[in-house]
């Protein structure tokens, strides 16, 4: 065995309890060391943030020690951590558009009162050295993409010259061409001496990247392996636990009736060209197109959300006119892709969130509200569906995005309803999570709903639907069965080229 | 997993203590800070008014004297909380009293009493539609919007009274503010001991884990409850009173269990809440972004009506300023000026505070310069109270998880 170097951060058997009663974490121990990449893995609601939390001093463990360069350290507040020597980046860490990259990487961190950015352009280049990353120093921040920004928090964090660093879903919201660089500079940070942990749902990175992976599973280390035992499916197997199989069940085989929604020359203020397409009662007919074609636009027309110029929308035979009350009377439901500003209401509990579309119905005589039985529904949609949460009384803002997402789906589902438009069910919803809401997906289609989906993994897309509509620029290009196209093919014909 | 949820869902009763804990977080200061400051308020007033041998403060005389100040704007309280809830704003109430008050005053000799109020009545809902409609259709911020309306509708009213104070020689409207009703003493214990009678029924009920747990609406039958039995049997004369008080009484409970109780209430605090989700959940967003204004303009003619009444007289400056101690009781209250949160039983108390204020200055010989400062700073203390509890609530939710011992406890008993 060669050499194991000493632990910059050593994470001693700790627990966290909240106030409320649940157990975060319950006995986890690690060892961050210098010059590795630690990849951390597991699903929404396993601990992942908490542990993540303590690391960078946000939160105090309820019981349990860290171990920070062989000593023991009680961190109050993240400014403790970080002076310590902990840098964190988040998913997206907050910059300041208005000043340029040179500024934004030494906010905060400015040696003397008067700023003079010639003496730190030295000190800058030998930063991006160290990521293999080029940039002027002096560009405004507002004018970088979205994972330029990311390399300037990254820099940022290097800046504070750190001994363990932290990545939080650092790639989750760059390009894929982007992401190459931050990886790129994760690893050139362990080959610096930085020890990094690295956390990301994207399983491919870790893979790519980390030396060693810990697999955190409803607060517990469930798995740990270096390079020679890692692969995906281990790492898949120990987010997931028994949930795996749901995911990899066969398409079902489903009865497709007759057509519930006819789309006939529809044309809206959000989308130019008219579009006609049909779905049938039980078919699960699928949505791709790249960003901007269109996708988002064209639900919110079916659903009379967005203001309609002509055409028709026919809902199991009755035209309907177009507002959303009229879409949700005559049995339209949508799921948008914005869940916690455009499906649900943060602030109220789960109960009142999975009535919200359907307090008509749920009420007595006179309107009175019947919360008993709106009180019964969400026991059921909690129990049917698994969200976790301590109770139906637990506000949705607290809740993971999976479990959100639940409630989304719980809202529509109990009530009487024939076409369900679903835009990006699945996003920033971890494995198991998506697992679930697959399953409830095809189960709805089996019970005879007509289901249109936008997804963006084409994988997942196709392992879902029946038929594939390709949308570009507005406009319905062509359609596939989905059992006659490959994620390559329908690739390029969403890209403009096949 | 499985096991634990089962025995959260089958368990058949709530102990008494957990059903008491939740009852009592709509005690915290940042969902009662207006009851403590009124008894604190109303404690100072009585001790000083002891201390410096004046008249008993707490004496039915005086309380009906502050009800009777108070009505008007408690009305005015409640229908603006309605507003603030659906996330809007409404800055013309007061001037729109003002108008309904000189046109009731100057056509009632000419086109009779009824007549006169329903075209009072009518100018507040067209005040109400054009507000509604500028908002919510057009798009304009509602600020300027009901500023404007404010403004302008109070040139209105100079143009009807040419600058002028009017009176009628009709004396219907004064019979609206001097009628005055009483009920027995015995009717009112009964309302108390029923009042209590349901908060008893709900306790009970709530000791099924799956009903809702109990909350501030407990809490506030209980003290309803006791309140009316002591009035009933210690002070029976507070039990009549004119009938502007008995209007905002009323007001008050129908708008309250409105929103608690019924669809629309639920509906408006979602639109307030989120109008995004709320429109893609089928709720008519344009409906009850909009019903609010033209409540809020029907019922601040109505108020202009009580308030032609009162003096059967009214010159142009009438109710100045109004609109703004409205919309501060309604703050005091711990209205969301953001929208979805807010309650108008505690918008009246708010107002009472704002009355009680002036009235113990007047009480007190204090002269009325200082009022206005002390009101001002009262509005910004209870906004700053509110915000620091809510806070430092947060907070300890995060310092409370440090000391936690033993992590089995915990898991036993969740």
């Amino acid at each position: 065995m060669v050499v194991v170097p000493p632990s910059t951060l050593a994470i001693r058997n700790i627990t966290k309890t909240y106030p409320g009663g649940t157990q975060a974490l319950r006995g986890v121990s690690l060892s961050l060391r210098a010059g590795i990449v630690h990849g951390l893995v597991g699903a929404n609601g396993a601990g992942k943030s908490t542990l993540i939390k303590i690391i960078a001093g946000a939160e105090r463990p309820t019981t349990g020690e860290l171990v920070w360069l062989g000593r023991s350290t009680d961190w109050r507040r993240p400014a403790d951590a970080q002076s310590a020597g902990v840098a964190v980046v988040h998913q997206q860490s907050p910059v300041v558009p208005a000043l340029s990259v040179l500024e934004n990487v030494y906010l905060g961190n400015e040696t003397t009162g008067l700023w003079k950015p010639q003496d730190r352009i030295s000190e800058f280049a030998a930063l991006c050295e160290r990521v293999a990353f080029e940039i002027d120093p002096h560009t405004i921040v507002a004018e970088l993409s979205v994972g330029d920004r990311q390399m300037v928090s990254i820099l940022r964090a290097l800046a504070q010259n750190p001994a363990l660093i932290l990545l939080d879903e650092p790639t989750a919201s760059i390009s894929p061409a982007e992401r190459a660089g931050v990886l790129g500079a994760a690893r050139s940070l362990a080959a610096a001496g930085v020890a990094v942990v690295f956390v990301s749902h994207f399983l491919n990175e870790v893979m790519q990247i980390c030396d060693e992976v810990s697999v955190l599973r409803d607060g517990q280390l469930v798995d740990e392996f270096d390079r020679d035992g890692m692969s995906v499916e281990r790492m898949v197997a120990g987010i997931v636990g028994s949930r795996l199989h749901a995911v990899e069940a066969v398409k079902p085989t489903h009865d497709i009736g007759e057509v519930v929604l006819d789309v006939r020359e529809l044309q809206s203020t959000g989308m130019n060209s008219p579009v006609s397409l049909q779905v049938r009662r039980g078919e699960i007919v699928g949505i791709a197109g790249l960003l901007g074609s269109g996708r988002t636009s064209l639900l919110k027309a079916i659903f009379g959300a967005d203001h309609r110029v002509g055409g028709e929308v026919v809902v199991n035979g009755h035209p309907l006119s177009a507002s959303p009350q009229a879409g949700v009377a005559g049995g339209l439901a949508l799921v948008p892709e914005d869940r916690m500003s455009q499906g649900l209401i943060g602030d109220w509990e789960i109960w009142r969130n999975t009535s919200l579309a359907d307090s008509r119905e749920l009420s007595r005589r006179f309107r009175i509200l019947d919360v008993a039985r709106e009180r019964l529904l969400a026991s059921r949609a909690r129990r049917e569906l698994g969200i976790v949460a301590p109770s139906i009384d637990t506000l949705v803002k607290d809740l993971s995005g999976g479990n959100a997402q639940k409630v989304v789906f719980a809202k529509w589902i109990y009530k009487t309803h024939h076409v369900l438009l679903l835009d990006e069910p699945t996003a920033g919803v971890d494995v198991a999570g998506k697992a679930d809401l697959i399953k409830l997906i095809r189960d709805l289609a089996e019970r005879g709903i007509g289901i249109l989906v936008v997804l963006s993994e084409f994988e997942e897309l196709l392992s879902l639907v029946d038929r594939v509509v390709v949308l570009r620029h507005g406009a319905i290009e062509t359609e596939f069965s989905a059992d006659a196209v490959s994620v390559a093919d329908l690739t390029a014909s969403v890209g403009g080229l096949a | 997993m499985t096991i634990q949820k089962t025995q959260h869902d089958d368990v058949p009763s709530m102990s008494i203590g957990s059903r008491l804990r939740s009852a009592s977080h709509s005690l915290r200061p940042q969902r009662a800070g207006v009851v403590y400051a009124l008894v604190l308020l109303v404690l100072i007033l009585v001790i000083t008014t002891v201390a410096i041998g004046q008249p008993a403060y707490l004496s039915s005389i005086n309380i009906s004297n502050i009800l009777g100040q108070v009505a008007p704007d408690a009305i005015l309280a409640v229908f603006m909380t309605v507003v603030l809830i659906s996330g809007n704003f409404d800055l013309s109430v007061a001037s729109v009293a003002a108008l309904s008050a000189a046109i009731a005053l100057e056509t009632i000799d000419k086109i009779g009493t009824v007549p006169a109020i329903l075209l009072a009545l009518a100018v507040g809902a067209v005040v109400g539609v054009a507000n509604a409609i500028l908002v919510q259709k057009v798009g304009v911020n509602a600020f300027i919007v009901t500023l404007g309306a404010m403004t302008a509708v109070r040139g209105v009213v100079l143009i009807v009274l040419n600058g002028e104070s009017v009176t009628a020689k009709s004396q219907a409207l004064v019979t609206i503010d001097d009628v005055v009703l009483g009920i027995p003493f015995w009717v009112g214990a009964l309302v108390g001991i029923g009042l209590i009678a349901i908060a008893v029924f709900r306790f009970r009920q709530a000791r099924r884990s799956t009903a809702l747990p109990l909350d501030g609406f407990f809490v506030a039958l209980i003290i309803a409850g006791i309140l009316m039995l002591i009035v009933s049997f210690a002070a029976p004369d507070l039990l009549t009173q004119p009938l502007p008080v008995w209007i905002m009484v009323f007001v008050t409970v129908a708008v309250s269990l409105g929103l608690r109780f019924l669809v629309p209430g639920r509906k408006l605090y979602a639109v307030g809440s989120n109008p995004e989700a709320a429109r893609l959940s089928g709720i008519n967003v344009n409906f009850y972004k909009m019903a609010p204004f033209v409540l809020s303009g029907i019922a601040a003619a109505a108020v202009g009506l009580v308030y032609a009444g009162r003096f059967n007289s009214v010159d142009p400056n009438a109710l100045t300023g109004t609109e703004l101690t409205v919309i501060a009781a309604a703050i005091l209250g711990g209205t969301s000026l953001f929208g979805g949160a807010g309650y108008v039983g505690k918008s009246v108390l708010g107002t009472v505070i704002l009355f009680t204020l002036s009235n113990g200055f007047n009480m007190l010989n204090l002269g009325s310069n200082y009022q206005y400062v002390v009101q001002g700073v009262v509005l910004i203390a209870a906004s700053a109270v509110y915000t620091v509890a809510s806070r430092s609530r947060n907070r300890r939710k995060l310092a409370d998880s440090a000391p936690t011992p033993a992590p089995t406890a915990a898991l036993g008993s969740e």
